[in-house]
């Protein structure tokens, strides 16, 4: 137990994936869902450095694509958020179970 | 509130918790009143407890009271990680190399603090972070989710840094912490004012969630602890700024310029998704 | 001084109108009427000329010519990315080339951007409640920090993008009068020419890109003699297009980027409308600095020309320059008129590029951009005063209204016209370089063989060399150019050559080597020589007719006449740019692109009037030429003189007896109209043919379809459907409703329901192959299946 291996941070992640699942899973509030977005996004990024400073030798392969994980999320969460104000404006609400305009 | 579904299905009832919020937001629960009635005088109050940012409302807090304990705690505990892990920590060395070093190339060789005080350091984040996602897909108030968000992701910037990342880990702290992390606040400030502030969902779908969440966790963890990575018999060195800099400049130039032309795209594309009508 | 001071110098020049730029876009409404003009003239362009002029003291004077050499061979060079295998440099072109346009340019600009402020000072200049006076300033600091990062760039793809903006600087201020439909007009009408133009270059720049491996100039110079010498790369390839072999493709390639932005021949047609932008613009991007960039790149990739692609560049040049200064005749709006004799000597310089002569076409270039800025500050001058009339024919006489304008105008229409006194070295600009042009295209085209060898006459070397003949050799011999610094600046070049342990005379000049290279470099046709020769008393002609017109005989317009008037501040830029000219034409700029030339004879052809083996065969044609050229102006000015001493009236009888030619020149050869029936017409013709097609024929067919169909269906929907078909139909509605109703329950359009599925499937299937894997208990198999 003294020694920190990789599983230990890929568990960490593993449970970052999961509870960022069970949220976009459970919430209806269209900002808690993409909450649980973000949560599985850090834990693909926790995996990421983790593999670049146990297996990648140097490579900073695993960094770098952290880096460029961490812009798209930012990216996406601007969107996202753009979205939902639009939503709120549209319907009053940002429960998502309310917009079903295009609902067949 | 098991009747918040009851309500939200129905149109015409919507319009009367408008007028029940106009007209009695005050009023305590009053005696003789109908279920209906009362259901939407607890919309109505719950609307304006989120509005006005009062303590949690009751039946919350009382489920997980360590975790609101834990709430004070986690900013004290957080510095006091940073702190530590900053001046000993195992990216430390690297960024006092990388000063020093002209040569960046192969990195910068220095030890990783094994031992105890990583792994006692390790435990501390790792359950700072284990508790506040868990505290996000518990909280049922969306400010409290971004709260616990909060906190979960700067734990996880502490996570980089342990494993001496400490440029993801600024990054993590500046651009999620923040950027994104301030952008959901507004987003959720903006969009507050609905007597729904909470919606909650089935309790099939919670169950079905809870029981995929946890076959997944639990694979997922029998499959780590089974599986033997190769190339992990020796711990690498921390790389300095400067090598990603470089590496992210050449081998990785195009990626780079292409995140560029779509931060621009999305920047555009948000300010005409937010932008108000004429 | 430290390492790479020069460099840093420059660098910091380009920067400064950035600041300035900056400054100007957030601050300069705020800034207010006067102050944000005056930011731009010190930030946007004082720095840099202070600069400027340090730079170019201490690289003339204060460094040898070896000095020179070795600053030139490790100027700064930036590794900055990689494209595939192609490193990207980004660096600083360090040579007397650089250093002499750097300082033209922040000198004609420094001053224009002082007369801008008086000129835009009178200005009713708001849109929309909103002063455009700041971004009038802010696009010149940008168009100064583009045009000095086009200037110093080592690099093709640096260059290419301050190209482009530049280009985008120009569109900005043709239609700075937005509001105004003929500007906006203009403005999309220079756009897309000049994208016409830059799509060549674009396919040049991948062709060097690809086929040389490199895009920094020096290096592409090296790889391509390289290649010439040994016949590979670019060499080696069988394309060919209209008979021109893939090099000759990529240095075309390249010149049809300078023919967009240098506005030549078939590609002109932007830069008349493009004095729809405020006088200053057209006197500084639109005559001195930026429509003279195409000429500077052509300068630049001198050495990536074949001798097809020279061949082409002459043609080009020299159609241009005798079209435009046919039309320049014609033209009745002073600034129109400018417009063409620009053009018309754009063309000049194209043409000596294309004959080989590179140092007379940038001496040209130097002295143009002085002389032809002074013309256009003058033209604004009289347009402020004349409250905005353009046109000519109503002005006159306003010698006595304007005094300083008028006489620095002369001095302009002096310059132009190649004014001197032949036999001796007394002249202005263009006597020197025009002529200098004309003596090479002289010698190309009479004596030269298809060797590659021109005819030296022995006799005639000796005699132009030695000879102290009384008129004749006197010119060339004492040139004050040489006078002053030729002699030594050759002198040098030689040493610097040989410092570098080549002998620079044989690398560039030596006959047998180039045609190994090359082959055969052929000689000009007799034709290009006469048409350059025509027009140089054309030019004199309807310069001076121009200045007549405005400054001299009668007032035409009595209301025109009355209000004109001088402002004072713009007095200073046209002295200092009067006196500028005089002094350009002699000391300067001519020795310093000598000096350039020891690096640019690595080009398969440079032929110049000092300091190689040419003189002789030129020194020849000079004196031949002397008197037809350096006198043109006298014959060329009493004619227009004497046409137009009386006002209008001599004029209009003979356009009256020219009527069919007159039409044409005024229409400018039909250009614009037949632009616009190939291009406009064409496209809406093509679209109506596309439209009647999709009407009248496609259209039919479907409908002789739709109603065949339909009494098909007529006859079977009574006879087979009701009865056999519906049934089935029915059945399988019915049956798939039912499905359909199954499969709608899990559509729930409720996102949670679909993370739900997602993960759960994903859950199953991970345990699965993961309880399947772990049976195997291979490790590797479990990583994978993840």
């Amino acid at each position: 137990m003294a020694t920190i291996s990789l599983n230990h941070y890929l568990i960490v992640g593993a449970v970052l994936f999961c509870t960022g699942l069970f949220t976009m899973m459970t919430k209806r509030n269209a900002i808690g869902i993409l909450i649980g977005v973000e949560l599985v996004l850090n834990s693909v990024n926790v995996n990421l450095i983790a593999f670049d400073r146990y297996l990648g030798p140097n490579r900073m392969d695993g960094q770098l694509m952290a880096l460029f994980v961490i812009v798209l999320a930012a990216a996406e969460a601007a969107l996202a958020v753009g979205i939902c104000i639009n939503l709120y404006k549209n319907v009053a609400t940002v429960d998502v179970d309310r917009a079903t305009s295009l609902r067949g | 509130m098991p009747y918040a579904n009851d309500v939200n299905n129905d149109l015409f009832l919507n319009r009367m918790i408008f007028n029940a919020m106009a007209n009695s937001t005050h009023r305590t629960r009053a005696e003789g009143l109908g279920l209906r009635d009362a259901a939407l005088i607890r919309c109505a109050q719950t609307f304006d407890h989120s509005r006005r940012l009062k303590p949690a409302a009751q039946g919350r807090a009382k489920i997980f009271p360590a975790l609101d304990c834990l709430r004070w705690l986690n900013p004290v505990v957080g510095l006091v990680c940073l702190a530590v892990l900053v001046v000993w920590g195992p990216g430390a060395s690297s960024v006092a190399a990388a000063d020093t070093l002209a040569s960046d190339v192969a990195g910068v060789t220095q030890a990783v603090p094994g031992g105890v005080l990583e792994a006692l350091l390790f435990y501390l984040v790792a359950g700072t972070t284990v508790i506040s996602s868990l505290g996000v897909c518990i909280a049922k108030n969306i400010v409290r989710m971004a709260v616990w968000l909060f906190v979960a992701l700067g734990s996880v910037a502490l996570l980089y840094l342990l494993l001496a990342a400490n440029f993801l880990g600024a990054i993590q702290l500046l651009v999620y912490s923040g950027g994104t992390l301030v952008l959901l606040i507004f987003g959720i400030m903006l969009t507050s004012k609905s007597p729904w502030v909470r919606f909650e969902p089935h309790r099939l779908e919670l169950l079905g969630a809870a029981v995929i969440c946890g076959a997944l966790l639990v694979g997922l963890c029998a499959a780590l602890t089974g599986t033997t990575w190769h190339g992990m018999e020796e711990v690498m060195p921390g790389t300095s700024v400067a090598a990603l800099g470089r590496r992210l400049l050449t081998v990785y130039l195009v990626p780079f310029e292409v995140a560029g032309v779509l931060l621009m795209i999305v920047m555009v594309g948000a300010a005409h998704l937010a932008r108000q009508e004429k | 001084m430290g390492e790479h001071f020069y460099e840093i110098l420059l660098a910091l020049g380009v920067l400064s109108p950035m600041v300035s730029f900056w400054i100007l876009v957030f601050a300069g409404p705020k800034l207010g009427k006067p102050t944000a003009g005056w930011t731009a003239v010190v930030l946007g362009m004082g720095v840099p000329l202070a600069l400027a002029t340090w730079v170019l003291i201490s690289w003339w004077w204060g460094e040898d010519s070896v000095s020179r050499a070795a600053l030139t061979e490790n100027a700064f060079r930036f590794h900055w990315a990689d494209i595939g295998s192609v490193p990207i440099t980004l660096g600083v072109k360090l040579d007397s080339l650089t250093v002499a346009m750097y300082f033209m340019v922040t000198f004609v600009a420094f001053w224009i951007f002082v007369f801008s402020i008086g000129y835009m000072s009178g200005h009713s200049d708001e849109v929309d409640g909103q002063s455009k006076y700041s971004r009038f300033f802010a696009y010149l600091s940008l168009f100064a920090f583009s045009m000095l990062g086009l200037v110093i760039s080592s690099n093709l793809l640096f260059l290419f993008i301050f190209w482009e903006l530049v280009g985008l600087c120009s569109y900005l201020l043709i239609g700075f009068y937005f509001d105004k439909a003929y500007a906006s007009a203009a403005a999309i009408k220079a756009f897309v020419t000049n994208r016409v133009g830059d799509f060549g270059f674009l396919i040049g720049l991948m062709l060097v890109f690809y086929q040389l491996g490199t895009l920094d100039l020096d290096q592409a110079a090296a790889v391509f003699a390289e290649q010439a010498a040994t016949g590979s790369g670019i060499f080696s390839s069988d394309f060919s297009l209209f008979g021109w072999s893939l090099a000759t493709v990529m240095g075309v390639g390249l010149f049809c980027g300078a023919m967009g932005k240098s506005a030549q021949f078939p590609l002109h047609v932007w830069l008349p409308d493009a004095m729809a932008g405020p006088t200053p613009v057209s006197a500084l991007i639109h005559a001195a600095t930026m429509v003279a960039a195409g000429v500077y790149l052509v300068a630049r990739v001198f050495r990536l020309m074949t001798p097809d692609a020279l061949m082409f560049i002459a043609l080009i040049g020299c159609l241009t320059l005798t079209l435009m200064a046919l039309v320049a005749i014609v033209q009745v709006d002073i600034k129109k008129c400018l417009a063409y004799s620009t053009l018309s000597q754009l063309g000049y310089m194209i043409f000596g590029l294309g004959c080989g002569a590179w140092i007379a076409a940038l001496f040209h270039l130097m002295t143009h951009a002085f002389f032809k800025a002074m013309l256009f500050l003058c033209s604004g001058q009289v347009i402020e005063g004349c409250h905005h009339e353009q046109d000519m024919r109503k002005m006159g006489g306003l010698r006595k209204k304007m005094p300083v304008t008028c006489w620095t105008f002369f001095v302009g229409v002096l310059a132009i016209s190649g004014a001197g006194i032949a036999g001796t070295t007394i002249g202005l600009g263009g006597f020197f370089s025009k002529d200098e042009i004309l003596a090479v295209a002289y010698v190309r085209a009479f004596e030269w063989d298809d060797a590659g060898k021109h005819e030296v006459h022995d006799g005639d070397a000796a005699h132009a060399l030695g000879s102290t003949h009384p008129v004749t050799g006197v010119r060339l011999v004492s040139d004050p150019v040489q006078n002053a610094h030729g002699g030594f600046a050759r002198a040098e070049a030689r040493g610097a050559a040989n410092a570098h342990g080549e002998d620079t005379q044989h690398v560039g000049h030596d006959d047998s080597a180039r045609a190994s290279i090359f082959g055969t470099i052929p000689a000009l046709p007799k034709w290009m020589f006469y048409l350059a020769l025509f027009t140089a008393y054309v030019t004199p002609f309807y310069m001076m007719r121009c200045w007549w017109m405005t400054f001299m005989g009668k007032p035409r317009d009595e209301n025109v006449y009355r209000h004109a008037h001088e402002s004072k501040l713009m007095y200073v830029p046209l002295a200092v740019l009067a006196v500028g000219t005089l002094l350009a034409s002699y000391f300067l700029f001519r020795p310093l692109i000598a000096d350039a030339a020891t690096a640019a004879t690595a080009a398969p052809l440079v032929l110049a009037l000092d300091g190689h083996e040419h003189t002789a065969a030129i020194g020849a044609a000079h004196r031949f030429l002397t008197f037809g050229v350096g006198g043109a102006f006298i014959i060329a000015f009493l004619a227009a003189i004497a046409i137009y001493r009386r006002g209008l009236e001599t004029p209009e009888r003979i356009r009256r007896a020219l009527a069919p030619l007159h039409l044409v020149l005024v229409h400018k050869y039909f250009f614009d109209e037949v632009y616009d029936v190939i291009w406009v017409k064409g496209c809406l013709l093509l679209a109506k043919v596309a439209r009647f097609i999709d009407t009248w024929i496609v259209d039919s067919i479907f409908d002789m379809l739709a109603a065949a169909t339909e009494r098909i269906a007529a006859f079977s929907g009574l006879i087979l459907d009701k009865h056999g078909v519906d049934g089935v139909v029915n059945g399988v509605a019915r049956s798939s409703t039912d499905f359909a109703g199954f499969i709608r329950r899990w559509q729930t359009g409720r996102i949670r329901h679909y993370v739900i599925f997602a993960t759960g499937v994903a859950t199953v299937v991970f345990l699965w192959i993961w309880l399947a894997g772990a049976s195997n208990a291979d490790a590797a198999v479990v990583s994978a299946g993840m």
